[in-house]
This record gives C-alpha cells, structure tokens and sequence, in this order.
C-alpha cells in the first residue's frame, strides 16, 4: 500500500505534492469543524460560560465536582445504563434470530427489504407514528388491549412515567432491529454449511447449532454490530427529544437531552458540555475493548 | 441444505417410507413457523409505515372522527394542505438545498482524501488520518455545543451555508475511511502501467483510479444524502430562528401543533420518507450492500 521502494524520487516528490493537496479539504475541514470545537469544548469545562460573556470566569474542576454531586446526573445515567442493557441487547438477540430464520428459509430479498426500512427513516417520522401508536385515546396499543379486554392496562404510554422510557425504547428497538438483521445476514453467508448440516446429523438442535456452530463463525461481524448499538446508546438523543422531551417529569432524562437542555434552555453551556463530555468518556473505552476483541477474534478466524 | 434420512438396510422399504415421510412433514412444518413467524415480523415492522401512508391519505372528516384507523377513505385533501398551509414545499425545498450540496462536497472530499490516505505517500499523513478518523469514535453531541458558540462568531448560525458546512464535516471521516477502503483494494499494477505510459499522478488519480471505485462513491453517495436528509439535530440547534427549515425541523415544528392538524402532519411525514422509500426501493441492492460493506470495512 503506497510507498514502493522502487519509484523514482521524481514520483515519490509527485506522489507527496498530489498527496497533500489531495488531503488538504478533509484536513482543513477536520480541523475548523472538529479539532477547534473539541478544544473549546475543554475549555468550556473549566470556565463557567453563559453564551455571551467573551471571557468567561476560570473555575477549574468545579463543573465537574457539580455534575457527579447532581441527583438529575446520575438519574439520567440510569436511563442511560436502562437504554443500553435493553436497547442492546433486544435488537442483537431479535436480529440474530431473524437473521438466522431469513438465512434458513426461502424468500430472503423480500424480507430484507422489509426488515430494514425501519433504519433509513428519520427519526422524527418515527417518533411521530409511534407517538399515535402510543397515544391514549386512539392509539393502536391500547385499541387492542381493549379489544382483547385488558382494558385495565391501557394507558397513556409515553405519558406515564412508569411506562415512558420502556415506551420510546421499544420504538428505538424497532428501528434497530432491521440494521442488526442486514449486518448478520451478512455475515452468514460466509457461514460454513457443511459444519452445520454435519451436527444436524450428530443431532444437534437448531438451538444448539445456532450456538455452538452459527455464532462463533459470525463472532467478529457479531461483536461489530454489537459496539455499534451499545456505543450508539451512550448518545442517544434524537427519539427521546422528539417522543418526551425527557419528560413527563425527567422520567425519560438521558445525558443528550439533560446536556441539551442545560446548554440551550437554561443557558448553562459549561454544564451542558460538561454532560456532553461524560458521554464521551463512558462511550469510547467500550468501542477501543470491543474493536479489540472483534480484531483479535477476526485474527483468529483468518489463522484458523 | 437439504437433509434426507440416513437410510439403514436393516429395515423395511415401508418402515422407510414411514419414516420419510415423517421426515417431510417435520420439515415443512419447521418451515410454516419460520415463515409465519417472519410474516408476523414483517407485519409489525411494516405497520408504522402503513399507518403514516392512510393517516395522510384519509379524508379530514375521516382523520378526525377516527385519526388512526386504516384506510377507511381516500383523499388527497391532507397532502395539500400539508404542502399550501403547512409550508412542505417550503420545507422540502430547504431540505434539498441542505442535503444535495453538503452530499456532493462529501464525495468529492473523500474521494480524494480516501485516495491520498490509501496509495500517495505524503508527509504526516499517518497522523492526519488518525484525527479524521478519530471523528468516528467521538459523538457529535460532544462538541456540538462549542460549535454552536464557533457558528455564531464565523456568522454562519442560521444560514445554510454554515449547516451544509456542518453536514460535511460530521459526514467526512466515515466518507474517507470508506473511500480508502475501496482505492486501497485496486491493485498497484494498474498504477505503475499508467505510470510507464507516462501518466501524471494527478491523470492516475482522475482517470485510471476514480473510475474504479464508483460503485463505491455512488454508495456513499446514498448514505450521506440519507444521513443528511434525515438528520433531526443539525437544523435543531443550527438554524435556530426557522428561517430556513428541513423537513425534519418542520415536521417536528407542526407536532406542537392541536391534534385536528394530525392529517396535514400525517401527509407531512408521507412527504418526507417519501424520498428514503424510493431510494430504497429502487437502490436495494446498492443500498444493503454498501452498508454492508462499508459496515463490515469499517
């Protein structure tokens, strides 16, 4: 890949002038709208800023000690850790299990067209429908309840503290489920058969088979996936703020909607972005841990 | 995967029959579950998307006396009214004009960074692609409120310019990191055969190498115009006053809204997915590929 030690210098100086002036966008792009931000975003941490003050006040770790000493944090971060367990780990098992059921079966076009819909549709339209589907006079949830005569269970879903997070969840759930589909099915497909068939004969169950045989061939693809959810939870933002807004009475409060709503509603933009770093902090050592792994097990499958 | 019984001589031509055709019957009806339960599957994942089409395509009498019940008129009543009194075609247009720009420049961007990064040795290279990739890990809403405060001092906060600069920047390391991906599959020989020949590096780049990885781009292409169509946040927190307003932003603006307004909002949100079913339909292949591929590159 690139240097070879065999091109004239003539071209190598070529290669280089082409090189940078090739790379000069993403890096000037890259650094006004990335790297500078990201600076400001520390210095917004130790300073106490307002949104119009040009020279903030200095107060050192103070945000900080106020953000871990703040009950709305550590409430937010439960609906965080909530978010993730469920919202994790209901798409793997669902989209493996569908995976596998399309992967087995016949008709597999038509049903990966229909599973991954739900991904590519903006998270507002989402919020949206399931916000009808939720609703408390008409909504769908509660129509069948009714007509199966649970009445007594009817409610007004998402504004019921008690049932809102589980209620956005399940829709974020349902948007999710059709990427981690796609992804394993994917994946299967460079699945050994004759593994397969070869314990069906032994007399293992489908469980079995899927356990033993299926999962281990996919675990990198599996692993994959697997960060992508559960990274992806730590930031979660867009279906909460439009279903709840956080609410009713912080009971859907994640860090994105509390770092959202000190920054811009309560002017307190230090906070704000010191919530923002949080997430950060917690997201990225589950990425670096799992690429590992997923690198490693890749490793493995390639020796092997 | 077929698997037949394994037949054992010992036993009779009926016993084996018997036990066939037991063989069969188990099979096929592990095969009705599978498919029933993957029709059931389908049934809910598809029912959103069903009601959203009927909610706007009711009649407003109908919406209002039932707002969610399935088909029960046909109209189009909802949809102009989206479109005249609800401001869609206003919105629709300020979708494009933040979506076909920022997708155009992503592209072009990253072909050529994927290109320096994969195959043209340059100095600092290796750490400038460390920090756009870096991008990758770090969630936008990290940094998002400093830029708002960087926006508002460069003048770009409520303008389309400084969106679709945002849209670009937050769509560029996953553009070039996939675009490396494809230009450093290409094989070397072609480049050194098109060096021999005389090529300059920068005709290699444009008219030996480019070409091989459209399919690639044109990939990419899809996700970032999905990506941007369908981001919620950017317009949230960067075009603030409404002036210029996404569909997103708008259809999100009309949920404040008394729930008489629930059929022009149903034909706003038919209006807005309209374009990713499309995409969808007509790009399938494309589209599952290359986010399979991009997702299992990356």
């Amino acid at each position: 890949m690139g240097a070879v030690s065999n091109v004239p210098a003539v071209t190598r100086r070529a290669q280089a002038r082409l090189g940078i002036l090739l790379a000069l966008p993403v890096a000037i792009v890259t650094a006004v709208f990335f790297v500078f931000p990201m600076a400001n975003a520390l210095y917004y941490s130790v300073v106490d800023f307002d949104g119009l003050d040009p020279t903030p006040p200095f107060v050192g770790l103070r945000n900080f000690t106020e953000m871990f000493t703040d009950p709305a944090t550590w409430h937010a971060l439960g609906n965080n850790a909530i978010w993730i367990a469920i919202g994790t780990a209901a798409p793997m098992i669902i989209g493996l299990l569908v995976a596998v059921l399309i992967w087995s079966g016949r008709g597999g076009a038509t049903y990966r067209l229909l599973f991954f819909l739900p991904f590519m549709l903006p998270g507002v339209a989402i919020g949206i429908v399931w916000g009808w589907i939720y609703d408390p006079v008409n909504g769908w949830i509660n129509r069948v309840l009714n007509a199966i005569g649970l009445d007594g269970l009817s409610r007004g879903w998402l504004g019921d503290p008690k049932t809102a997070i589980f209620a956005v969840l399940a829709t974020a759930i349902w948007a999710t489920c059709g990427f981690v589909t796609m992804i394993i099915l994917s994946a299967l497909r460079n699945v050994d058969v004759e593994l397969v068939d070869a314990a069906r004969i032994d007399g293992a169950n489908a469980g079995q088979r899927l356990w033993h045989i299926l999962l281990p061939q996919i675990m990198p693809v599996f692993l994959m996936v697997l960060t992508l959810t559960l990274v992806g939870g730590f930031s979660v933002f867009d279906i909460i703020f439009i279903m709840t807004g956080g609410g009713p009475a912080d009971a859907t409060e994640v860090l994105g909607t509390y770092a959202y709503s000190s920054a811009f509603q309560l002017n307190r933009i230090s906070y704000g972005t010191v919530l923002a770093l949080l997430i950060t902090v917690l997201a990225v050592p589950f990425t670096i841990m799992l690429n590992r792994l997923q690198r490693r097990l890749s490793l493995q499958g390639l020796g092997a | 995967m077929i698997d037949l019984p394994v037949a054992v001589s010992s036993r009779s031509r009926s016993e084996e029959r018997l036990e066939f055709r037991r063989h069969v019957v188990r099979r096929s009806t592990g095969l009705a579950v599978r498919h029933l339960v993957l029709v059931l599957m389908a049934a809910l994942t598809l029912f959103p998307v069903v009601l959203i089409i009927s909610t706007a395509l009711k009649t407003p009498q109908d919406v209002r006396s039932d707002p969610f019940g399935l088909f029960s008129s046909f109209s189009f009543e909802n949809l102009r009214s989206a479109w005249t009194v609800g401001r869609f075609s206003s919105y629709l247009l300020d979708s494009l004009l933040l979506t076909v720009p920022s997708t155009i420049v992503v592209i072009v961007i990253s072909t050529m960074a994927g290109y320096a990064f994969a195959r043209l040795p340059f100095p600092g290279r290796t750490a400038i692609f460390y920090v756009v990739v870096l991008g990758l890990l770090v969630p936008f809403f990290t940094y998002m409120i400093p830029l708002y405060f960087q926006l508002r001092s460069m003048g770009l906060l409520d303008s389309l310019v400084g969106a679709n600069l945002v849209l670009i920047s937050t769509n560029l390391s996953f553009g070039t990191f996939f675009m490396r991906a494809f230009f450093s599959d290409l094989p070397e020989e072609l480049e050194q055969a098109a060096r021999i020949d005389g090529a300059s590096e920068s005709r290699i780049f444009a008219q030996v190498m480019m070409p091989l990885v459209s399919s690639g781009a044109a990939a990419l292409a899809v996700f970032t115009f999905l990506s941007n169509w369908n981001n919620f946040l950017v317009p949230l927190l960067y075009l603030p006053s409404g002036k210029y307003r996404p569909l997103t932003a708008g259809l999100y603006n009309f949920t404040g809204g008394r729930s008489m307004d629930i059929g022009p909002l149903a034909a706003g949100t038919l209006i807005t997915i309209v374009p990713v079913i499309v995409i969808f339909v007509v790009l399938q292949r494309q589209v599952t590929q290359g986010f399979m591929s991009g997702a299992v590159k990356g």
